[in-house]
């Protein structure tokens, strides 16, 4: 029994005496080294936080997935559970979700990225979030000075509804699965899309008002964050379902025109990006953005970020939709291209 | 900072990596000092760890407090052990279990070991009983064969996929039933299925003397309790929620240790019956 094989370790952080298990993902290219003096120097990590009711491994072990590959990328890579997830110690808090929503992991999250720097002697930390796990990138982000960039996969800036009755449980089956259901549902969304047309597309009652203001303050200091966003159904691209309220175009317009935000959809992928088409756009992507934000310094493996970047004045990079292809990957090697993802 | 081999003294929780050919499992160990017994948790299907993850962890600890070690684990190819899903087998999950019990038994021959399992896995932790492993048997819903484990999921996964695809791009659970037997790959819950495993769970059956509690100690003259949770007992109803809730199964926690506590004495009148 042991607890480090050859590419990963088991870790525990017990900072600010909350007990953290992990695994970190060793970078391939510097085994040997590593054997020698135990540690990455230098370097960005990648530091995942799962979304709800998932252990660290994500759902189909995505995670797992793309540790592995951002490991063997150059990137060190951890994986932990938060307090409430998986192997750690507590029970979820009473009101799991409105507890994220609200940033309740910002302060643990935060010291867990201080430990892990000094521990590892990393440069910093990317985030990378999946839905709820975005959420507490963002707060987290904000609460530290080691988060040198976010990834963000379906983030959210709404406060969702938790408790549906039965009856509204059934009636939205029921509106998927009949014809009639589907039509009354339409008209039901073109309603709704008169109604925010009124309302001259302000954020509903249920924006979660702290989290966008969070991110405004985050994204506007040219923090580069990539969003990651699986088509919704009803509607293609990043766009969404009509007669909803486009947090996403919200969110972007606060970020500002020095803000560093790019936007990739990845055709094919379901909201955990569990499967094939999502972990592989993913990993495509994310390897693609850390190249470019983070190049690895080939002489000695070392990122060349070492400090939060400063402002830039850039615009936003949005994904040319024309340039976008149909992801369709086979089972065998895939190589990046510069503008998108390719076989 | 510490490692796990230094975790803090409350919570007596060693990750670690365990050898098996050609990969690594991710086992925890709930140690306890002076254990009046030991159980192995075998768990269920790849698709179903994420949902049961909670129950698991808190039964393991719920255990662990009453002075029962505890040694849980993921199977090759999934969750923190590594290996590819796609290169497993029911065969290869069979000896994850029978390794782990060995290794289990080794640390002390003495102490009394029970195999548990839940869903597939109650199918593994029955079939290396029957290969005379472990001195007592708890199964949590435990399917007549694999195949009906990976058919509740697929059911599962069939009736979520209709909630988020357009409908020309929905699939029944027979599409995908059909696509298996094609000779296709198909995708549930981000792991990809073979026709072959969709095959070998046909063949993957729960041993036919333990279709009950009364049949299995019979067969064994070893304590066997089986549990089912859904109405009919041919289904296989998981005791956890599913995406929504994180619910309360102490009822089954406490019903499951009354039955160890009773299955310990009558293993260890079996074992002095056995010395005299």
């Amino acid at each position: 029994m042991n607890e480090a094989i050859e590419t990963r370790e088991l870790i525990v952080l017990d900072g600010m005496g909350a007990i953290v298990p992990g695994t970190y993902h060793k970078t391939h290219k510097n085994i040997p080294d590593l054997q020698t003096h135990g540690v990455e120097r230098d370097r960005v990590g990648v530091l995942f936080l799962n979304g709800l009711l998932a252990t660290r491994a994500s759902n189909g072990d995505a995670a797992v997935y793309w540790a592995d590959s951002f490991a063997q990328h150059g990137y060190p890579s951890f994986r932990i559970d938060l307090p409430g997830y998986g192997d750690s110690e507590e029970d979820p808090p009473p009101e799991w979700l409105n507890f994220i929503n609200q940033g309740g992991y910002a302060s643990i999250v935060s010291a867990k990225i201080r430990e892990l720097v000094a521990r590892f002697n990393l440069s910093g930390v990317v985030m990378a979030g999946h839905c709820a796990g975005a959420v507490s990138a963002v707060y987290a982000a904000a609460a530290g000075r080691e988060c040198q960039g976010l990834i963000l996969m379906d983030p959210y800036f709404h406060f969702q509804q938790t408790n549906r009755s039965q009856i509204r449980k059934q009636l939205n089956l029921w509106a998927l699965q009949s014809p009639l259901g589907r039509f009354l549902s339409t008209i039901y969304d073109l309603l709704k899309e008169i109604r925010l047309t009124f309302r001259r597309n302000v954020a509903p009652e249920n924006a979660n008002v702290p989290l966008l203001r969070c991110w405004k303050d985050l994204a506007s200091t040219g923090l580069p964050i990539l969003i990651l966003k699986a088509p919704v159904r009803k509607t293609p691209g990043m766009k969404p379902r009509v007669g909803e309220f486009d947090y996403l175009s919200h969110a972007l317009r606060l970020a500002g025109r020095r803000s560093r935000v790019v936007v990739k959809v990845t055709d094919g992928a379901n909201h955990s990006f569990a499967n094939h088409l999502g972990r592989e756009a993913v990993r495509m992507h994310a390897q693609h953005w850390l190249d470019e934000c983070f190049p690895l310094d080939t002489c000695n493996g070392s990122s060349v970020s070492s400090l939060r970047p400063t402002p830039i004045d850039s615009a936003h990079e949005y994904e040319n939709r024309e340039q976008r292809q149909k992801v369709t990957i086979p089972r065998g090697k895939v190589r990046i291209n510069a503008n998108d993802c390719s076989i | 900072m510490e490692t796990q081999s230094t975790m803090k003294a409350t919570l007596q929780e060693h990750a670690r990596y365990f050898t098996v050919p050609g990969a690594q499992l991710y086992t925890v160990l709930h140690q306890v000092s002076d254990p009046v017994a030991r159980v192995l948790l075998v768990g269920p299907f790849a698709s179903e760890r994420h949902f049961s993850y909670h129950p698991w962890v808190r039964w393991a600890r719920y255990l662990a407090a009453r002075r029962i070690e505890v040694l849980r684990y993921d199977y090759r190819g999934i969750g923190e052990s590594t290996g590819n899903f796609e290169d497993m087998s029911f065969d290869r999950w069979n000896e994850d279990v029978q390794l782990l019990s060995d290794w289990f038994i080794e640390q002390s021959p003495s102490v009394p070991l029970i195999l548990h399992g839940l869903e597939l896995g109650a199918i593994l932790a029955a079939k290396s009983f029957q290969m005379g492993r472990g001195d007592a048997l708890l199964l949590w819903s435990p399917p007549a064969n694999a195949n009906q484990a990976l058919r509740s999921s697929l059911l599962r996964w069939a009736r979520l996929e209709q909630i988020f695809e357009s409908p020309e791009n929905r699939k029944s659970a027979s599409d995908y039933i059909r696509q298996l037997e094609q000779n296709s790959f198909i995708e549930v819950q981000g792991y990809q299925w073979s026709s072959r495993l969709w095959h070998d769970s046909f063949h993957c059956d729960l041993p036919g003397n333990m279709v009950d509690d009364a049949a299995a100690n019979q067969a064994y003259r070893k304590p066997v309790k089986i549990v089912r949770f859904g109405k009919d007992a041919t289904s296989v109803v998981m005791p956890y929620a599913r995406y929504d809730e994180v619910k309360d199964i102490s009822w089954l926690y406490s019903l499951s240790f009354d039955w160890v506590n009773g299955a310990l004495e009558v293993s260890a009148g079996g074992r002095n019956e056995r010395s005299d």
